[in-house]
C-alpha cells in the first residue's frame, strides 16, 4: 500500500504534444502500436501511391539515373549532341577542382540564408500561433502572399529596393549606419546590390514562408497551458522559449530547414540577379557549362555532385529529426 | 505620327528578360517547350498560304527568328515593315521576336540540326559569330543571292566579312559598336579610354559584357593586340587583368542588355556597352555618353542566315531583297538606330526632317575616321573558342 498522499499518486499530465510521447510514436498519434506501420492491413491503400510513385520514376528518377553515364562521358564534337561513354571520372574531378569553392560558397550562402529565415521566422510563427487570434488565417495568408508573385519578380524588385540610391540604403544613410555596417561586412565599398549580402537576402525572403509554416504547424500543437506553466513557475522568456516552445516546435524546424535549404542551394535567379560575379551559385556555373561552354558532361557531373551533397545533408537531416517532422 | 518614330532598341528589353528567363528554363528542353515564336506553329502551319513566288516547295508562310524590338512596329496609321512587306508581296510572313539569347537559341535549335532535321525558321538573325559557327557546322544554306540584287547594297564595310568570307551564307540585318558608356555625373569627368573603365576612383561601378568578344575584344585592342585574328597567347594579358578586376571587385557585373538598368538607376558609373543602346538611353538621360575608346572600338554584325533545308527560300530571298532596299531599310534604321547595312540609308533620313538628326550621328553613320578606329572581331577555332569560353565564364561566374 502506498504510504504516498493522493496527490503525489497522480500521474503526470501527458499532453499530445509532450516531446517524450512524439518520439515514441513517431509524433503522429496515440493510436496503439497494434495498428501501427507494420500492422498487416490490405495492401491495397499503397496503390494510391501509384501514381505518384510512377510520376517520380518517369519524370524525375530515369532522367536522373540518365544523367550517370553522361557524366562520365565525352562530347563526340563540341556542337553536335553525341557524347560517348569513356567511364570518365575526370568530369568528376575537374568540375570538383574548377567549382568547389562555388559549391562551398553556395552551401555558405544557403546555410546563411536558412540561418537568418530561422531567426526571422521564430518570432513570426510565435505572433501567429500565440498573438494571432481570429487574424491567424489572415497573417498565414500574408506570409504566403509573396509567394504568389513569380520568384524572378520579386529578384527584380528587390534590385530596385537595394540600388545605390535606392530607399534601402538611403535610410540606412540617414541613420549613420554606413560605416558600422561596412565594418561587419554587409555593405561593400557602401553598396548592397551586387553583393553576398543581397543574394542572403533574396534567398531569406523566398524561403522564408517554408520555414514559417511549418513552425506555426509544430507550435499549434504546443498547448498554451505549457507557456502559463512555465509562467507560473517563474520561467522568463527566454526560458519559456528554450524550455518549452524550442524544443517542441523542432518537428517544424527540422522540416523547415529541409523545405529551404534544398532549393536555397540551388538557386539559380537570386545570385543572378543580386549577386555580382563574386557571388554566383552553382546552379549558375550549371547552367553556364550547359548553354554556354556546351559542357552537357562535365554539367552532369556537377550536377551530380551538387545532388549528392543536398541528399548527404537531407539525408543527415533525417536521421536526426525523421520521427520529429510534423506528419499529420 | 512620322513612320521613324523612336522605338525601344534591339537589345533593350530582351536581355533583362533572356536573364530571367534562362534562369527559370535550365535546360534547352524547356526553353524548346516555352518558345512561343514561330517555331511553335511545327510543321503543318498554313499550308495554303499565298507564296506568289511559286517556287518555293510548299506553300505557307514565311517564317523568320529575330531578337525583339528590332525592327520598326507597326503603329497606327504607320504600317511596320511586317506589315509592309506583306502588302508588297503578298507574302505572309510570321516574323518571331524570340531569339532571346544566342547562345540559348542556339541550344534550342542545335537539337534539330544535330539530327539532320529542319527548323521552321526560313531566316533567323543571330551575332554574327553565331554565323561563324552554323557556317561551320553546314547547318545553314547559302543564299540564294541571284534573286537578292538588292545586297549590292551593302556597305562596304560589311562585304566578304570574316565570318562569312565569301559572302555566300549571310547578310548583315544591322550592326553597332562596342565601347564605353558612362554618365559624366557619377563619373565626374569625361571617359576616353579602357583604363579610365579600371579607374580605383569608379570601383564597384563599373560592368562589362557577357558578350565575350566584345569585353575581350576592347581590353585586347587596348593592350594594342590584333582583335582580327584572335590567339589565345595573346588574350592572356586580358584575361588576366579582367580577372583581377572581378576579384578587386572593380567589376560590379557581367551584363547583357540589362546594364541600361543599372545605367539608369545609378548603380553604374561608367559599363562596355552598345551604341544604339546607349543613343537611345541618351534620349532618356541626358548624362549619359558613349565613346569609341581611343585603343578603338569593336564593331559587330547581326547577320540574317537561312537554316539548313528551309522551306521558302525564295519568300526569304523577297524578304531581304526588301529590306536591302534603301528606303525600307531606312525606316527601320530609324526605328533601332543601330549602323544600317545599306547603302543610301543616310542619304534618305537627312532628307526628312524628323529624321535629319540621326543622319548625323557617327554612331550609326561612322565617318572614314571613325571606321578606322573599329574592329572586327575575328573567328575563333573551335577549339580555341572552347577554352575562351571556359576561361571567360570563369573569370564572369567567378
Amino acid at each position: 500500500m502506498s504510504v504516498l498522499p493522493a496527490s503525489a499518486r497522480v500521474e503526470p499530465p501527458v499532453t499530445p504534444t509532450s516531446p517524450q510521447r512524439d518520439r515514441r510514436h513517431g509524433g503522429r498519434s496515440q493510436r496503439p502500436s497494434s495498428h501501427g506501420p507494420r500492422s498487416h492491413g490490405p495492401r491495397w491503400p499503397w496503390l494510391l501511391l501509384a501514381p505518384g510513385l510512377l510520376w517520380l520514376l518517369v519524370l524525375y528518377l530515369l532522367p536522373l539515373l540518365s544523367l550517370v553515364p553522361l557524366s562520365l562521358s565525352e562530347p563526340v564534337s563540341r556542337f553536335g549532341l553525341e557524347t560517348v561513354f569513356r567511364g570518365r571520372l575526370a568530369n568528376y574531378q575537374e568540375v570538383l577542382q574548377a567549382y568547389g569553392p562555388i559549391l562551398l560558397r553556395s552551401f555558405a550562402y544557403a546555410a546563411l540564408a536558412t540561418g537568418l529565415g530561422v531567426v526571422l521566422a521564430y518570432p513570426l510563427a510565435w505572433t501567429i500561433r500565440f498573438r494571432g487570434g481570429r487574424w491567424q488565417p489572415l497573417l498565414m495568408g500574408l506570409v504566403v502572399l509573396p509567394s504568389l508573385t513569380s520568384f524572378l519578380v520579386r529578384a527584380i524588385a528587390w534590385t530596385s529596393l537595394l540600388a545605390d540610391q535606392g530607399p534601402l540604403l538611403q535610410l540606412l544613410r540617414s541613420l549613420g549606419l554606413i560605416a558600422p555596417l561596412e565594418a561587419l561586412g554587409v555593405l561593400h565599398d557602401g553598396r548592397l546590390l551586387n553583393t553576398a549580402t543581397a543574394v542572403i537576402l533574396g534567398l531569406t525572403t523566398n524561403l522564408l514562408p517554408f520555414l514559417v509554416l511549418p513552425l506555426v504547424v509544430a507550435m499549434q500543437r504546443i498547448d498554451p497551458v505549457l507557456l502559463e506553466a512555465a509562467d507560473d513557475l517563474h520561467a522568463g522568456a527566454l526560458r519559456r522559449f528554450t524550455q518549452v516552445v524550442w524544443p517542441l516546435s523542432r518537428p517544424g524546424l527540422a522540416a523547415g530547414i529541409l523545405l529551404s535549404l534544398i532549393p536555397a542551394a540551388g538557386d539559380v535567379v537570386n545570385p543572378r540577379f543580386l549577386g555580382g560575379p563574386n557571388n554566383q551559385m552553382i546552379a549558375n556555373s550549371i547552367d553556364n557549362l550547359l548553354l554556354v561552354q556546351l559542357q552537357a558532361p562535365r554539367a552532369a557531373a556537377l550536377t551530380l555532385v551538387l545532388m549528392a551533397l543536398i541528399s548527404v545533408a537531407v539525408l543527415l537531416q533525417l536521421r536526426r529529426g525523421l520521427e520529429e517532422l510534423p506528419l499529420p | 505620327m512620322t513612320p521613324f518614330a523612336h522605338h525601344e532598341g534591339r537589345r533593350t528589353f530582351l536581355r533583362r528578360l533572356a536573364w530571367g528567363a534562362s534562369g527559370a528554363l535550365l535546360t534547352p528542353a524547356l526553353l524548346q517547350a516555352c518558345g512561343r515564336g514561330p517555331g511553335g506553329g511545327g510543321e503543318g502551319a498554313d499550308r495554303e498560304g499565298g507564296d506568289k513566288e511559286g517556287a518555293d516547295k510548299e506553300g505557307g508562310e514565311l517564317v523568320i527568328s529575330s531578337f525583339p524590338l528590332y525592327i520598326d512596329p507597326s503603329r497606327p496609321g504607320a504600317p511596320g515593315s511586317v506589315e509592309r512587306f506583306q502588302r508588297d508581296t503578298g507574302i505572309r510572313l510570321r516574323y518571331g521576336e524570340d531569339v532571346n539569347d544566342v547562345r540559348q537559341f542556339f541550344a534550342r535549335i542545335r537539337p534539330a540540326l544535330a539530327a539532320g532535321q529542319t527548323l521552321p525558321q526560313d531566316l533567323v538573325v543571330l551575332t554574327a559569330w553565331m554565323a561563324t559557327r552554323l557556317i561551320e557546322l553546314g547547318w545553314v544554306e547559302p543564299l540564294p543571292f541571284e534573286r537578292i540584287p538588292n545586297a549590292r547594297n551593302l556597305i562596304a564595310s560589311l562585304r566578304k566579312p570574316s565570318w562569312d568570307p565569301e559572302q555566300r551564307f549571310s547578310l548583315p540585318w544591322q550592326s553597332g559598336i562596342a565601347g564605353i558608356a558612362y554618365n559624366i555625373k557619377a563619373t565626374g569627368r569625361e571617359l576616353r579610354s579602357i583604363d579610365d573603365l579600371f579607374d580605383p576612383a569608379l570601383k564597384g561601378r563599373v560592368s562589362a559584357l557577357l558578350e565575350m568578344r566584345d569585353t575581350m575584344g576592347l581590353l585586347m585592342l587596348a593592350d594594342g593586340k590584333d582583335v582580327s585574328r584572335p590567339s589565345w597567347s595573346d588574350a592572356q594579358p586580358s584575361f588576366d587583368r579582367l580577372e583581377r578586376a572581378r576579384r578587386d571587385g572593380q567589376i560590379r557585373r557581367f551584363t547583357g542588355n540589362d546594364y541600361q538598368t543599372d545605367l539608369l538607376a545609378g548603380n553604374l558609373a561608367a559599363c562596355i556597352g552598345w551604341s544604339g543602346d546607349v543613343a537611345q538611353l541618351a534620349l532618356e538621360q541626358p548624362d549619359l555618353r558613349f565613346v569609341v575608346p581611343e585603343s578603338g572600338g569593336i564593331l559587330w554584325a547581326d547577320v540574317m542566315l537561312m537554316p539548313r533545308g528551309a522551306r521558302h527560300p525564295n519568300a526569304a530571298a523577297r524578304w531581304m531583297n526588301w529590306v536591302y532596299d534603301p528606303p525600307q531599310a531606312a525606316r527601320i534604321a530609324a526605328a533601332v538606330q543601330y549602323i544600317s547595312p545599306v547603302e543610301g540609308v543616310r542619304e534618305i533620313l537627312a532628307k526628312d526632317p524628323a529624321t535629319a538628326a540621326l543622319a548625323s550621328n557617327p554612331l550609326m553613320f561612322p565617318g572614314p575616321a571613325e571606321q578606322r578606329r573599329l574592329h572586327l572581331f575575328g573567328p575563333l577555332s573551335e577549339a580555341d573558342e572552347a577554352r575562351w569560353d571556359e576561361r571567360f565564364a570563369r573569370i564572369s561566374q567567378g
